[in-house]
């Protein structure tokens, strides 16, 4: 890759001790004291968001208080899976605290009642039966869900709308993939997780970098110099040597997808409204 | 040991304290157990952090716990007899306009309380929504205490060159500080440190250095929604020395015996002593 000795590499360089210690001691906080919860529940792809969150929470708030679901249909690749339980059996997860339960059936069940063909239209239905189950199983165990998402797949809109966004927090979401990756090898995630290219595993074949025509380098480059340091699309194209065209079409998704990281629209009738001039803060007391 | 004992020093406590927003019943509580702490360490003086008694991100919350704040103050103030206290309110100067102060107790009343003048309103701060500033034509105060004059300021406030200035010129021999400032730059820190720790120690220093006190800065450490406090705490000398510093990233509680001498001695080998007015006529036709 010709331009990658343009890339702010250095800048989206993390302390990955400092970053790890923050964050457990975060999802401790928001479990234990701010939810009153007993621990989390995650579901475990095989990929690396899910392994890493999965070991922060470990960390953060041991094995016995943490549950790990796989819940693959059939295009999630055989390999997934077994990267999957390979994570359980490296956290040391008790036995009742992890399962594999395959959700094909329900997912067919779902399509072929509402006669959904399009493959697009049925990823999203496995997204949402996924949080379903997770919500489910945080309610029997007295958990939070804990969402896997990173910066990079938040920001570019590249989630399913209430469905692996469908969580109580988010605890690795303010790094960039880039980040994440550093985060891992630094938590002990195993390599071929690391290394693997990531994929929503929503229909089979799919990976996120072809489908999103851009490497997670470039693409957190130029989120970084766009959003982080407020430059101008010409500005990002011309640090990173590229056609202004690749920044417009990565600010353009960030744009469309805009509805996906806010709660609803509210029209507005009365003189205060959930919004804008419903301003309280989450802990609220 | 008396102050007397201690040929004068005065004992400060830093109470780096984590709040629970808008409940000011559960952090009065703590207030008064740390202002306890306090007293059985032998400290004059006492400091909480900015908003200290209600949270930081209030939000709309802000409009509606100014009463429960002077209530506590009234409860606070009674633990106030020995020691004095720096803790921070939401204060409502006429009704429905509410101020972000700093209140200081002792000799079991409430001295004064001071509105912060600098209200941030960018990034991730929204005060000027909410809070009136403070005028410094009426509002800054320098306090006489049992154990010398000092002045507060509010966070934001020593951001800026003059409050400070203006509270030593009126013959603080101290500056306290409190504040609530957010964690920045924890991903990739310098030297070690959040940058938002280095940015804080310039501004500190370079208050105490210019001005030739002691500078008692007291943030708060903790959650609070999807922002964190990072703490640290300090007292630094007027030669820009740091004194005693808390723990960054946790709730921490230090004493610190300062010699208000220094303040003498540094000024010896400043130019403290010479203020230009000329750069304020300047400035106050900019």
């Amino acid at each position: 890759m010709a331009n990658l000795v343009k890339l702010p590499i250095d800048q989206l360089k993390i302390d990955e001790e400092k970053v790890a210690d923050y964050l457990c001691s975060r999802l401790r906080h928001y479990v234990l004291e701010y939810a009153g919860k007993r621990g989390g529940v995650l579901g475990l792809s095989g990929g690396i968001d899910s392994a890493t969150t999965a070991y922060l929470a470990v960390r953060a708030l041991g094995p016995e208080n943490v549950f790990c679901y796989i819940l693959p249909t059939s295009v999630t690749p055989r390999s997934d899976i077994v990267l999957a339980q390979n994570v359980i059996k490296e956290l040391g997860l008790p036995r009742g605290n992890y399962e594999l339960i395959d959700i094909e059936d329900i997912v067919n069940m779902f399509t072929d009642r509402v006669k959904i063909e399009s493959n697009f239209i049925r990823g999203n239905v496995a997204a949402r039966v996924r949080m379903t189950v997770l919500h489910a199983q945080a309610a029997k165990n007295n958990c939070l869900v804990i969402g896997t998402s990173d910066k990079s797949e938040l920001t570019i809109g590249y989630f399913t709308k209430y469905g692996d966004a469908g969580v109580d927090v988010m605890p690795i979401a303010d790094l960039y993939k880039t980040q994440v990756r550093q985060l891992a090898r630094y938590l002990g995630v195993p390599e071929e997780i690391i290394v693997k290219p990531p994929s929503p595993a929503l229909w089979a074949g799919q990976t996120a970098e072809s489908e999103l025509g851009i490497g997670y380098e470039l693409l957190d480059s130029i989120l970084y110099l766009r959003f982080d340091s407020w430059l101008s699309e010409e500005e990002v194209a011309a640090r990173l040597g590229i056609g202004v065209e690749k920044v417009e079409r990565v600010v353009k998704m960030v744009k469309q997808t805009q509805h996906k990281r806010l709660p609803p629209e509210i029209f507005r009738l009365s003189g205060r409204s959930h919004g804008s001039d419903w301003r309280y803060p989450r802990e609220w007391r | 040991m008396s102050r007397k004992e201690r040929g004068g020093t005065l004992r400060v406590a830093l109470a780096q304290v984590s709040t629970w927003i808008g409940d000011v019943e559960s952090n009065k509580a703590k207030h008064i157990r740390y202002i306890e702490m306090a007293e059985r360490d032998g400290a004059d003086l006492v400091v909480f952090p900015e908003l200290s008694l209600t949270g930081y991100l209030l939000r709309d919350v802000a409009y509606e716990v100014s009463g429960a704040c002077r209530e506590a103050l009234e409860e606070i103030k009674e633990a106030c007899r020995n020691i004095y206290a720096v803790v921070g309110v939401v204060y409502e100067v006429r009704r429905g306009i509410v101020c972000n102060a700093a209140a200081v107790l002792g000799d079991g009343e409430v001295k004064c309380v001071v509105p912060k003048f600098y209200l941030p309103t960018y990034g991730l701060f929204e005060e000027a929504r909410y809070f009136m500033p403070g005028n410094p034509h009426t509002d800054l105060r320098v306090v006489n205490s049992r154990f010398g004059p000092f002045g507060t300021l509010i966070c934001e406030d020593l951001w800026h060159p003059e409050p400070a200035e203006a509270l030593v010129r009126l013959g603080a021999e101290f500056v306290v500080c409190i504040a609530s400032s957010p964690l920045r730059g924890l991903n990739a820190p310098v030297e070690g440190r959040p940058w938002i720790d280095h940015a804080w120690s310039s501004l500190i220093n370079a208050t105490a250095l210019t001005n030739s006190v002691h500078v008692i800065f007291v943030n708060r450490a903790g959650p609070e929604d999807e922002e964190f406090f990072w703490g640290g705490s300090r007292v630094v000398g007027p030669s820009g020395v740091e004194l005693a510093r808390c723990r960054s990233m946790e709730e921490d509680f230090k004493v610190c015996d300062i010699d208000l001498s220094e303040n003498a001695r540094a000024r010896r080998f400043s130019s403290f002593r010479v203020h230009l007015r000329e750069f304020h006529e300047i400035l106050s036709k900019i």
